[in-house]
């Protein structure tokens, strides 16, 4: 008796439980993106401010000293920090006295307003995105220090991090995978079993009873077959005598 | 000229500690060996020699300035010794390469102030470099280790807050662009654009031709910036553009030879024919070299160069400290300090830059003389504050004060002509209008 593979049934339970892991996947990925972006724009804005900050309080004496080699002595250990890009300064007047750009400053920079120590996000041909962050000297008479961050980084690390949790996903989605094909097939055996009876017994009036293994279940299916035994005419007396079921079959 | 090393080793300090451990306790013989063996010597001194201490570059782009100025000293520095030394005493140099970048020459400073102990610091290379040792000096500064005759023309050690720890021969970048823009615009050259290394060297020049050009009224017409480190080989093109749009009438360079020369090539190929000057700094002979060889046409690359320098010419033979390099400079030919230059380089004869090193390394042992048979570092200031008005056979008399920490004030100009610098007496004449 050739058994059947049933697929049907539970076809509809895989999808849905891929469907479900999609879900979630995408979700956390989603969450993770907005969590890791605002997190880390967040600290590197916040950095970037200590470090114009710092700068800014450490540059009055230097200043006023007129020492711009220390001054930009002192910008060129600060860019060095990852993440920073460019920092520039200012006098009062707006002349700048020490910048870290290569080429030259910029035109979109030379011609903006360097008074204004607001976050702005600037876009520089040829260098990139940035989120450029301001601190006033001496309250803005001694000049200004800007510190652009490149936003280009903390996209690379959210990429890192999706990445990472595609990568885990990935591998729990295929362990899932194969144990949710596995957990089926073993759900669908006696099922298979039930339906190979059920097909020869309409087809041919078979009188042999199902597997003794099938008959023992103390599931659906073991019930189902007792009572497809019953249907087809066997007696208590045969199921006592050779097929001894549980309790109610009987 | 005693030994010169690049590196106290492992095996050194060993031999010592256990040298010293047969006659005191172990820990104490470093020391010990550092304070003259047992003497009253202060550390860097012993009976037998005065222990010196270099930090310069020897390798990169820049490694010429480093070689020459240590040839240009080495050379004194081993007629002294051979003629019996200061004192009796031989001068004997430490040597760590630092490549022109900060963070190794304020390694190398603390391993030469606090294991090597070396008695005073001389012959540094660069701004970028000294500029972050000088806080090293200050953090120390009871230890009295001072910094002798750096070659940069920066102001950091000019002036507060680490003025008082360093002393200089040569002329400031303040005084060379300031003679640099007096004369491009007595000439008619108003329009001025700078070039300069992105860096506290290149800002040191730049404010130097910042504060002049002001001082006329006028003000810096573009300007352009390159990375330190930059090769020859590689491009400037988009920093000669840049500075075209600004339409210069004269172009001053602040930065080393294999980036200025790259510079006033592509200037050159771009159609930028205009003067370009470079500072001291720049080393001249080797700007000239990556300009001329191999090369046919290399005149149209020289025309229009014009480089300042804090001492003569070295083919004045005229000047009696000249010769005397000259002749010493012929009679040793001071090979690069060996261990330390692992790139291939050929040094120069002569050249501005080791004549710079032989006049400091002359003057320095004039000081050294000057501290007497019990040589201290606490004596080292009030030694050179006693030189007033000596000659150092430059024709420009030579003085130190507690106001004045810088010898030499003069600049001198210098064009190419027939394959050399050589004076430059007729700016008129040389760049018209």
């Amino acid at each position: 008796m050739a058994i059947p593979k049933v697929q049907k049934l539970f076809q509809k339970t895989l999808f849905g439980v891929f469907s479900l892991f999609g879900l979630i996947g995408l979700s956390t990925s989603v969450l993770c993106v907005y969590t890791v972006d605002t997190h880390l724009s967040a600290e590197y804005e916040s950095n970037s401010k200590d470090i114009a900050k710092t700068i800014a309080d450490s540059s009055v004496d230097i200043l006023l000293n007129r020492d711009l080699a220390t001054l930009q002595s002192l910008i060129d250990q600060f860019v060095e920090i990852q993440g920073i890009n460019y920092i520039y300064i200012t006098d009062e007047t707006g002349v700048f006295l020490a910048h870290t750009f290569v080429p030259g400053i910029p035109e979109v920079i030379r011609e903006g307003d360097p008074s204004n120590t607001a976050t702005v996000q600037r876009s520089l041909p040829g260098m990139g995105d940035f989120v450029e962050v301001g601190s006033p000297i001496l309250a803005g008479v001694g000049g200004a220090v800007h510190v652009g961050m490149d936003t280009g980084l903390v996209a690379l690390k959210i990429q890192r991090a999706i990445g990472q949790q595609i990568y885990l996903i990935s591998i729990v989605f295929v362990v899932g995978v194969f144990a949710a094909v596995w957990f089926v097939n073993l759900a669908a055996r006696p099922l298979g079993e039930l339906l190979a009876y059920a097909v020869a017994l309409a087809r041919d009036g078979e009188k042999a009873p199902p597997s003794e293994s099938l008959l023992r279940r103390n599931d659906e299916a073991g019930q189902l077959a007792r009572l497809l035994l019953h249907c087809a005419g066997f007696t208590d007396a045969d199921n006592e005598r050779g097929l001894a079921a549980p309790g109610e079959a009987q | 000229m005693s030994q010169m090393h690049g590196r106290v080793s492992k095996r050194d300090l060993i031999r010592y500690g256990l040298a010293g451990g047969l006659a005191m306790p172990w820990f104490a013989a470093p020391r010990a060996l550092a304070q003259g063996q047992g003497s009253s010597l202060p550390s860097g001194v012993t009976d037998a020699a005065f222990q010196l201490g270099m930090s310069a570059a020897f390798s990169g782009p820049s490694r010429g300035l480093g070689i020459e100025l240590y040839r240009g000293a080495s050379a004194y520095f081993t007629a002294v010794n051979n003629g019996g030394g200061v004192g009796g005493r031989r001068i004997s140099l430490t040597i760590y390469d630092d490549g022109y970048q900060p963070d190794p020459a304020v390694k190398n400073t603390l391993k030469l102030m606090l294991e090597d102990r070396v008695f005073l610091l001389f012959g540094y290379v660069g701004t970028p470099t000294v500029t972050r040792v000088l806080p090293v000096l200050k953090k120390f500064q009871d230890q009295n280790t001072y910094l002798f005759f750096p070659f940069t023309g920066a102001q950091p050690q000019r002036q507060p807050p680490y003025g008082d720890f360093a002393f200089n021969l040569r002329a400031s970048y303040a005084q060379e662009t300031k003679g640099l823009v007096d004369n491009f615009l007595r000439v008619g050259r108003r329009r001025i654009a700078v070039f300069y290394q992105a860096d506290a060297y290149g800002r040191s020049g730049w404010a130097g031709v910042r504060k002049a050009l002001d001082q006329h009224g006028e003000r810096i017409i573009g300007e352009a910036t390159y990375r330190r480190g930059q090769k020859f080989t590689g491009t400037l093109r988009a920093q000669v553009e840049m500075l075209k749009t600004s339409k210069p009438d004269a172009v001053i360079c602040v930065g080393a030879y294999a980036a200025c020369a790259a510079f006033v090539r592509d200037a050159v190929n771009l159609g930028l024919q205009v003067p370009i000057a470079n500072l001291s700094f720049v080393g001249s002979e080797n700007l000239l070299k990556l300009l001329t060889e191999e090369r046919e046409d290399s005149r149209q690359y020289t025309d229009l160069l014009v480089n300042s320098q804090v001492v003569p010419s070295y083919e004045d033979v005229s000047i009696p400290a000249v010769k005397e390099y000259r002749e010493l400079m012929q009679r040793y030919d001071p090979e690069p300090p060996a261990g330390l230059v692992r790139e291939s380089y050929t040094p120069f004869p002569y050249s501005f830059v080791s004549l710079e090193g032989f006049l400091n390394a002359k003057l320095l042992v004039e000081i050294l003389h000057r501290l007497g048979d019990q040589p201290s570092r606490q004596r080292l200031e009030s030694a050179i504050f006693s030189v007033r008005d000596f000659d150092l056979g430059i024709g420009e008399q030579v003085s130190f004060s507690p106001e004045r920490r810088q010898g030499l004030q003069r600049v001198y100009y210098t064009v190419v002509n027939e394959g050399r610098f050589v004076t430059l007496d007729d700016w008129e004449a040389k760049f018209p209008a």
